[in-house]
């Protein structure tokens, strides 16, 4: 099938050489190979035996350079004629746009050409190529051997259909390029007649009317949704927005007394897992919480007169009595459903014997490293110690 | 003939390359190509600039389709993925949809693992891409220009003089 790439402005092409075993298919390739300019052709692959019979294919691309802005590139193909490479012969005919059937013009091997003929028709019938509809040029080679059949005499057994057709001889090379250039024209006037041929400018589909010729229609439109551009999509961690946990004493906008707040019994200052994603950012105490990742419940001291949270040693009892009556610090809120939190040591959520995060997590917060855990013990010690005046 | 042809736009391009890019970056691959089955390279991304992309291409085709014959004779009916084991280089290949191959090829810079592993997300997404094609293209093909044929025919009979 023709291939048409509007992003390279490149339009490529499948001729395939088919015929009978030893009928020049090969050789065809390697005259255009010879002759052409060398800036026209790349590499000639031949997938061969050691006795030069074509075991799969031969390639040769040839590129004619630029036309109407697009740049033409041909890929001539050959198959192995020998009959029992017919599935190797069917690969190569994969996405056909042409053909040239080379036939042998020997009488001893007009059965052969006429087997091959018969054996194309099936291959392309299989890929549901029509042969009507496909563009088809018969070479009649080896003309320059003697004895050979007459144009008319191949042309009556092998051409009912009327192809174009042409004497050639590949070995000597006449007849070899007016064989390609004929193939070349009828691709493209198929092309043309398919529609498929490009238009110079155009860079995106059509609209709906696929007849109308626009310099630069419009994108379409269904590009984007089917797959969505790439995007890194790297794990971070974002404080949950206050608003979205209204009840929880933690969240920033909700450390002063609040109504809803004040309802709710009083827990226990305990320290349970902490939530990266739902706590505001740690602050760095030397000694005392280096390593955590989240603030600790109790670390941060409002910043109202009130809310002096942090004992020391020289602490009275009424400084005791005004600490209680503070706000306790409580539990990141990780879950919107109320928590229970546990007495130390009663293995409850949100007691001291839970050190996993997951388990006071239920949402699903990421567990903590493990280095970051051996720093939590540490971490409850001096909290009981701030609370109790304690060194 | 015409309602196969492959047409691919800019657009589209753009999108299968990005795309490559990922995967090139991902599994530290020295260059990836997609390939249709017919042998036509598509696009190319990385370190192409030393190989013969279009002969790559047509014979890389071949392989995959000899070996949808290989598989068809055990009873399977294709394999979706082929590797190819070097000495220095390795290649990759896996089916992107119904009509396109992704072709990676890679050194010992990386894993086979790690291509197959991202090539098997990229081959994904690509057949969204190919998909998406392959409706638009039920929609109607460009007009075509007239004097393109006669263009090229000119040109045929410069370039192929005996």
């Amino acid at each position: 099938m023709v291939s048409i790439n509007y992003a390279t402005r490149e339009v490529s092409c499948k001729i395939v050489f088919y015929g009978p075993g030893l009928s020049g298919k090969t050789t065809n390739l390697q005259y255009v190979h010879l002759k052409v300019p060398s800036n026209t052709k790349g590499k000639l692959i031949s997938l061969a035996t050691d006795a030069d019979r074509t075991l799969y294919f031969d390639f040769l691309p040839i590129n004619i350079g630029t036309i109407n802005g697009f740049v033409s590139k041909f890929q001539l193909y050959t198959v192995p004629g020998q009959v029992y490479y017919n599935a190797t012969r069917k690969l190569v005919l994969r996405g056909v746009d042409g053909l040239v059937f080379v036939a042998d013009s020997q009488p001893d091997k007009m059965d052969e050409n006429i087997e091959s003929l018969n054996n194309l028709k099936e291959n392309l019938a299989e890929y549901g190529y029509k042969v009507d509809e496909m563009p088809i040029v018969i070479q009649y080679n080896k003309q320059d051997l003697p004895n050979v059949l007459s144009q008319e005499e191949m042309n009556k057994a092998l051409n009912p259909m009327g192809w174009p057709e042409f004497k050639a001889s590949a070995t000597e090379g006449f007849g070899v390029f007016d064989t390609l250039k004929c193939i070349l024209k009828l691709v493209l006037e198929k092309a043309k007649a398919g529609g498929t041929a490009p238009t110079v400018g155009q860079t995106s589909p059509p609209a709906e009317t696929p007849t109308a010729v626009a310099p630069a229609p419009p994108a379409p439109q269904a590009v984007a949704p089917p797959v969505a551009p790439y995007e890194e999509t790297p794990i971070t961690r974002e404080p949950a927005p206050p608003q979205e946990q209204p009840s929880t004493p933690m969240a920033p906008a909700a450390r002063q007394p609040s109504p809803v707040a004040a309802e709710q019994p009083r827990p226990q200052p305990v320290i349970a897992g902490s939530s990266p994603a739902s706590s505001p950012a740690p602050v760095d105490r030397p000694g005392e919480f280096s390593g955590e990742s989240a603030g600790p419940v109790a670390a941060e001291p409002t910043p109202a007169p009130q809310s002096v949270y942090r004992p020391f040693p020289g602490n009275t009892s009424e400084d005791e009595q005004k600490m209680q009556s503070l706000e306790p610090p409580v539990m990141p809120a990780i879950n919107p459903e109320p928590q229970v939190f546990g007495d130390p040591g009663s293995g409850l959520p949100g007691s001291d014997k839970n050190t996993d995060t997951n388990i006071t997590n239920p949402a699903g917060a990421p567990r903590m490293a493990p280095s970051l855990k051996a720093d939590r013990p540490r971490k409850k010690r001096s909290f009981f110690k701030r609370l109790f005046g304690l060194k | 003939m015409s309602d196969d042809s492959l047409i691919i736009y800019e657009e589209e391009i753009e999108q299968i390359d990005s795309r490559l890019t990922k995967l090139l970056k991902g599994a530290e691959a020295k260059c990836a190509l997609l390939v249709d089955k017919d042998g036509h390279l598509i696009t190319r991304q990385g370190f192409t600039h030393s190989l013969d992309t279009t002969a790559l291409a047509a014979l890389l085709a071949g392989s995959f389709a000899s070996t949808k014959e290989i598989a068809r004779l055990v009873g399977e009916t294709e394999f979706s993925v082929l590797f190819h084991q070097g000495k220095k280089d390795h290649i990759h290949m896996s089916l992107v949809g119904e009509r396109s191959i992704l072709v990676v090829i890679f050194d010992d810079r990386t894993t086979i693992g790690m291509v197959r592993l991202y090539a098997k997300e990229t081959a994904d997404e690509l057949a969204k891409i190919f998909s998406h094609m392959s409706d638009r293209s039920h929609q109607g093909h460009p007009e075509v220009s007239a004097d393109f044929a006669a263009t090229a025919g000119d040109k045929l009979d410069d370039i192929f003089k005996d």
